[in-house]
């Protein structure tokens, strides 16, 4: 009997969640195995696009869910999941980590980091978007500041590690991203005038490899930006998680406005390197190149949003390039080997530039900074993008993003420094809702020239999952959950999940099935065909 | 700063952090000068200049209901009232707060204009010109427009008054939980489905596939915007008629002076 018993209980186990190492290599060749989701954009290059093509454009009207995982508390929930091998890792707000059986739903374990009563979060909700893996552990960053790195069996703590002081303001609520070795993190803080930085940890022992702050101490290059001592509180935080191109070996991060935000008397000159994209060498993290969107921001344009790798011949010469959606409104398109400026054009109504040069710098209209009385001013203080993902597929060459339109009266107040109650020095109002509108936009990811667009009642925070099933898949702040056509843009299915939608999707496939998960309200949603 | 909400530095911050600033002291001239310019930016399209009241409350009386004393009142502008059109406002420091705070101060301490008109006369106008047929007050009347038990605590005399003349052009904002905030209330729609219906009333509710409407006789629509032809967002518009030409200038200004005279039932 007991033979008997033993068996049985190792078929079971042949059949259910099966904990493999996922080491460096997978994760390089992450396109290679579509059936996992190894890490937050679905692969170093960021494209949040899925091989899978089981859900196509003729099925994809009778997804059906699978199954739905409740949150244990509310909170705003932004996760962005990872499967590998039969299990999910995701995050709940505000920072604990759950592994759940990817064929039913049903929890394996959970893990929750201690955060102290007086957390300091200003800036975002208290909010976490997603782990990184790497052999066997999960690493997840959390809004007290620290970084730990979990058991990926039974979510038992290996390490843990303050990345930076969470009175000063430092807190994490980006997905790690996981290289050879090392996990790469960065910080969230700059309306508290922190001084952003892109750390380098040790996977196995959590010791701190390298710092690269994202602005320049007195000495270095770029220091002369800032006037006097702002560079101390000058923000720069480097909230949302990178890109990497292995061959190139170089990890590109991107950085937040400076600090304070709405007020720029005591910072006179460009500010480097905020609203800028660093090129660094994931060996010490040493600046190769960098590139800044939004020189002086006043108007809280973070460069923070997902920057997607791609490879797409240019006036008939194969280049290597990474595109970002900006907050400022424009699309930019660069030589990722070099940080040359290749395209770029405007994708929302913007009032604040004419143009950019030959060189990609805006052309900065005088005279729009924030004002005690007020300044109207397009895109918003939330921009014409944010953390929300863009996709792009290597299918129809087009690149995926949530376009804001909208303005807002920008203030400018006082600027005094106090971690306790931020270091913002003014603030905004947008316009009213019914005065603002957001769409889903598809434009050829070399040139910016728009394709198609689908539009969206209010200015959501829809991230974009497309497929090689011809697909792309977005949610809505009114809690529709909803298929495009990629090509065209025409709705294919949707389906109303009752909460506001601000989780990103990702799709996996477990026995032969593909699934597409996203987050909405305080749930998990999982969707296959019957 | 990675969020959204229609008064960013408000909604940006969803922990509380530091709370509200422990010391809110002394006011001077200088503190109220430099309030009143943060009002006028801040809260005067709600609150109405000088704080006379608009879409929001008027704060021109010496008792505010939320904030008895200063440091209510920072915590009101900093926290906001839930559940109220009242955002949080995160982004002032100390001092501007202290100067916000002088300010109202400020202007409750101003001789109140007492709202003309004879109330009693304007109930009886309220009720000659059928407005109950649309409004409730104190749980009776109809149900197509807002309900007026307490609107004279939401709204001024002013603003009152335009919704008497030009109801379009002073649709609700903020008193519904849905739609949600920042969306224009009571919006009149003018539908055409693709097989030839028309539908018109007022907008329920509406995502980016659906919308619900409810027309005047109180019957419910649920469309897909799929199968809408046309679909004509009346905004400036509302299915309350003018009563301009229907109350002269006395009767306007008794019927005003009854509609601020409603200030909710005790519970």
């Amino acid at each position: 009997m007991k033979i008997v018993a033993a068996v049985i209980f190792a078929g079971v186990l042949a059949g259910g969640p099966v904990f493999a190492q996922v080491p460096y290599d997978r994760i390089v060749k992450a396109e290679s195995e579509p059936a996992n989701w190894l890490t937050y954009a679905g692969s170093y290059k960021s494209q949040r696009y899925t091989q899978l093509d089981q859900i196509n454009k003729q099925n994809v009207s009778q997804l059906k869910p699978a199954w739905v995982y409740q949150l244990r508390a509310g909170g705003v929930f932004e996760t962005s999941p990872l499967v590998v091998d039969g299990v999910m890792y995701m995050t709940e707000p505000p920072s604990t980590v759950t592994a759940l059986d990817v064929r039913t739903g049903r929890p394996l374990w959970t893990w929750t980091p201690k955060i102290p009563d007086d957390v300091i979060v200003i800036g975002s909700p208290p909010v976490n978007r997603g782990v990184a893996v790497l052999d066997n552990m999960v690493y997840a960053g959390s809004i007290a500041g620290h970084l730990a790195a979990l058991d990926a069996k039974t979510g038992a703590l290996r390490w843990d590690v303050t990345v930076d002081d969470n009175k000063l303001g430092y807190y994490l609520t980006l997905a790690p991203l996981a290289i050879d070795g090392k996990i790469i993190v960065g910080v969230s803080g700059a309306e508290n005038g922190i001084r952003g930085f892109v750390d380098a940890y040790d996977a196995k022992t959590g010791k701190r490899l390298w710092r690269r702050h994202t602005i320049p101490a007195p000495g270095e290059p770029g220091n002369d930006t800032w006037g006097k001592d702002s560079w101390k509180t000058g923000g720069g935080s480097t909230w949302l998680t990178g890109s990497y191109d292995p061959d190139l070996k170089l990890l590109y991060w991107q950085t937040g406005n400076p600090g304070p935000d709405w007020n720029g008397d005591n910072r006179p000159g460009d500010n480097l390197y905020t609203c800028s994209v660093l090129a660094l060498n994931p060996d010490d993290g040493t600046i190769k190149w960098h590139f800044q969107f939004t020189p002086h921001d006043t108007h809280d344009w973070d460069a923070n949003e997902t920057m997607i790798l791609f490879d797409a011949p240019v006036a008939g010469r194969p280049r290597k390039l990474l595109a970002q959606a900006n907050r400022n409104g424009f699309y930019y398109v660069l030589d990722r080997a070099t940080g040359e400026f290749v395209a770029g054009k405007s994708f929302v109504k913007q009032t604040w530039a004419d143009g950019l040069d030959a060189k990609g710098r805006a052309i900065a209209k005088p005279g729009l900074e924030p004002t005690r009385e007020g300044m109207l001013v397009y895109p918003s203080i939330q921009g014409a993008a944010n953390w929300h993902s863009p996709s792009y597929s290597p299918k129809t060459g087009l690149f995926y993003q949530t376009a804001v339109e909208m303005g807002t009266i920008f203030y400018k107040g006082e600027a005094v420094y106090n971690p306790l109650i931020g270091f913002t020095g003014g603030g905004g109002r947008t316009l009213n809702t019914d005065d603002s509108s957001s769409a889903i936009r598809a434009w050829e990811a070399t040139t910016g020239s728009l394709k198609w667009e689908f539009k969206l009642l209010s200015a959501g925070r829809s991230s974009l999952l497309s497929t090689a099933g011809g697909l792309v898949f977005s949610g809505t702040e009114e809690g529709n959950f909803f298929a495009l056509d990629a090509e065209t843009g025409k709705p294919l299915w949707d389906t109303q999940l009752g909460g506001n939608i601000r989780g990103i999707p990702m799709s996996f496939a477990v026995d032969g099935k593909q699934y597409v998960a996203i987050a909405a309200g305080f749930a998990l949603f999982v969707f296959g065909l019957p | 700063m990675q969020i959204k909400k229609r008064w960013f530095w408000a909604g940006a911050i969803a922990v509380a952090v530091g709370a509200v600033p422990a010391r809110v002291g002394a006011q001077n001239n200088a503190d109220v000068d430099g309030g009143r310019r943060l009002f006028q930016g801040m809260c005067a399209e709600c609150h109405g200049a000088g704080g006379t009241g608009g879409d929001a409350p008027s704060l021109n009386r010496p008792r505010l209901n939320h904030a008895p004393d200063d440091k209510a009142l920072a915590r009101v502008i900093a926290d906001g009232i839930p559940n109220t059109a009242m955002p949080r406002i995160r982004r002032f420091t100390e001092s501007e707060l202290n100067q916000l705070v002088a300010y109202v101060r400020s202007v409750g301490k101003m001789a109140q204009d007492r709202v003309p008109g004879d109330a009693k006369k304007g109930a009886a106008i309220y009720k000659n010109l059928a407005c109950s047929s649309c409004h409730i007050v104190a749980g009776e009347g109809g149900t197509l427009g807002p309900d007026l038990t307490d609107i004279g605590t939401m709204r001024g005399a002013a603003y009152l008054r335009e919704a008497v003349v030009d109801p379009g052009a002073s649709l609700p904002k903020g008193t519904l939980s849905v739609l949600s905030r920042g969306y224009a209330e009571y919006l009149p729609v003018r539908i055409v489905t693709r097989q030839g219906r028309e539908v018109r009333g007022i907008r329920v509710d509406e995502d980016a596939f659906t919308i619900q409407v409810r027309d005047a006789a109180g019957r419910s629509y649920s469309l897909r915007k799929s199968d809408i032809e046309v679909l004509e967002k009346q905004v400036g518009k509302s299915l309350m008629p003018s009563f301009a030409s229907r109350v002269a200038a006395p009767e306007l200004t008794d019927l005003v002076a009854y509609l601020v005279s409603l200030r909710g039932t005790e519970p």
